[in-house]
């Protein structure tokens, strides 16, 4: 990876052993907008701001929230751009395992294959790490789960969780209302007033993205329509 | 190599700055405006038109070979704003691409799916410290068979959005604020509309009156999908049909 002229890793220890590159990189995360997912009894949903920059964008053409497999999706906090690469390599990934043990990848599997980019390129020369964070939801044969990557490569499996501008209210936010029973329907109603929490200006189907996946194992992006839905029942 | 804030390299190459930012990025955003040049993109409901201006420095030129508008196939313009040269060479690795594409999948290469592999590339360029990100913002114009007439805007940071209308270069914000008041009612324009919409808005923002020479203006149609320049005559037309309106 890199030209020969750079086989040497930007991403090196400070005299504290710190990687500065790495801090650097979760500083233009919690820059981002912010993101949350949260694992409920039957599913899991994961959301996040969707904030143009101008009212003459076509917000119709932007995706956030992506589906990596039928049944596990993504979503990112950070820089948009290096999301699509690693969104590309894990769905490839998971079409390899496909091909080769002819079954859907598990979601442990797919995490651990996505952080093991992403923390290739927090060691190989002339790159830099990736500038955002990913929220993975999905439902197998384990049952529903919801993993964090960071942009060092290391990953944990969640509750609840939230990233991006707003982390700190949203998390202790979560922490209040979470409980280990919570059904899906809950979880979305949660996770929009979560949203709703930090949220600058009017909330709507437009400027919100939610993904929900549950035992029927697709995962599914709701509509604008749908998402003013429960916008509505929140109110 | 200890690098406590970067060393001062993160201004050199792209690795982050304490900030998270990616200074190597934001430098080359001012190297799009440093051209001095500002362009306009307006989506009609069946036709796309992209405006820039044509600035010709020295006489001597042969005014021909100055262009920023590029026909990437038969159905999809480019025009790039921002350095000449770095243009040029995306519009050379644009068009193989569109070629490969053709050839590979049997059909031509959608407006979005040219988009996303131009900003694909773009974001290759912000991580990787062997090449630096273009300073050129590109808009593509095409004729989607589903989604009909098509504008999509191309960052050196590697995002890309599809646009009702937008701009890029010098003028991009006052244009952009132009664009909004014109755009609010979510207006469906003809195809005379949405050009004379783009000429009008780079005329105001630059606060002068063009001669058709001093721009260039492209356009893709639904009941014509082909990439067309507008020639002199033309663009004379759309100028005296705005002034006349005035």
């Amino acid at each position: 990876m890199g030209d020969s002229q750079y086989s040497f890793s930007l991403t090196t220890f400070s005299p504290s052993g710190k990687l500065v590159q790495i801090e650097h990189a979760l500083t233009a995360v919690g820059s981002g907008q912010t993101s949350l997912g949260i694992k409920a009894s039957n599913g899991v949903v994961i959301a996040t701001e969707k904030k143009l920059p101008s009212i003459l964008v076509d917000e119709t053409s932007v995706q956030k929230i992506q589906i990596l497999t039928p049944n596990i999706g993504v979503v990112y906090s950070g820089m948009g751009p290096d999301s699509r690469v690693l969104v590309r390599k894990s769905r490839k990934q998971a079409e390899q395992y496909q091909l080769l043990y002819k079954e859907p990848i598990p979601v442990t599997q797919l995490v651990r294959e996505t952080a093991a980019v992403m923390q290739e390129f927090t060691q190989s020369g002339g790159v830099r790490p990736f500038g955002v964070s990913l929220l993975v939801a999905g439902y197998d044969d384990k049952g529903p789960q919801l993993y964090q990557v960071d942009p060092s490569g290391s990953y944990f499996s969640w509750k609840a969780s939230a990233m991006g501008k707003n982390v700190s209210n949203a998390k202790t936010f979560l922490e209040k209302r979470y409980t280990d029973d919570m059904e899906l329907e809950d979880a979305i109603h949660t996770a929009i007033l979560t949203l709703k929490e930090g949220f600058e200006g009017q909330i709507s189907g437009k400027n919100i993205e939610i993904g929900v996946i549950e035992a029927d194992r697709t995962f599914r992006v709701l509509t604008a329509a749908q998402i003013e839905d429960y916008l509505q029942e929140v109110e | 190599m200890s690098r406590g804030s970067g060393g001062g390299y993160d201004r050199h190459i792209t690795i982050f700055s304490p900030e998270g930012r990616l200074f190597q990025v934001e430098y080359a955003f001012k190297a799009v405006k440093a051209a001095g040049v500002t362009s306009i993109g307006v989506r009609g409901k069946d036709s796309v038109c992209v405006v820039t201006q044509k600035k010709v420095p020295d006489k001597l030129l042969d005014p021909t070979s100055v262009t920023h508008l590029f026909p990437v196939t038969k159905f999809l313009g480019l025009l790039a704003t921002g350095t000449t040269a770095d243009a040029r060479t995306l519009v050379q690795q644009a068009r193989n691409e569109a070629a490969e594409f053709r050839f590979k999948y049997g059909y031509e290469m959608p407006v979005d799916v040219l988009a996303r592999w131009i900003a694909d590339k773009s974001q290759v360029y912000t991580q990787h410290a062997y090449m630096r990100p273009l300073g050129v913002v590109a808009m593509v114009l095409g004729i989607d068979d589903e989604n009909g007439p098509r504008l999509f805007k191309c960052d050196p940071a590697g995002h890309f959005f599809g646009h009702k209308a937008t701009s890029a270069g010098l003028k991009e914000q006052e244009a952009i604020n132009f664009l909004e008041k014109k755009m609010k009612t979510d207006p469906e324009f003809s195809y005379d509309e949405t050009v004379q919409t783009a000429i009008s808005a780079l005329q105001s923002v630059l606060q002068e009156d063009f001669k058709a020479s001093e721009i260039e203006v492209g356009v893709v149609r639904k009941d014509n999908p082909v990439f067309r320049v507008l020639s002199t005559e033309e663009i004379d037309e759309h100028l005296t049909a705005i002034s006349e309106r005035d």
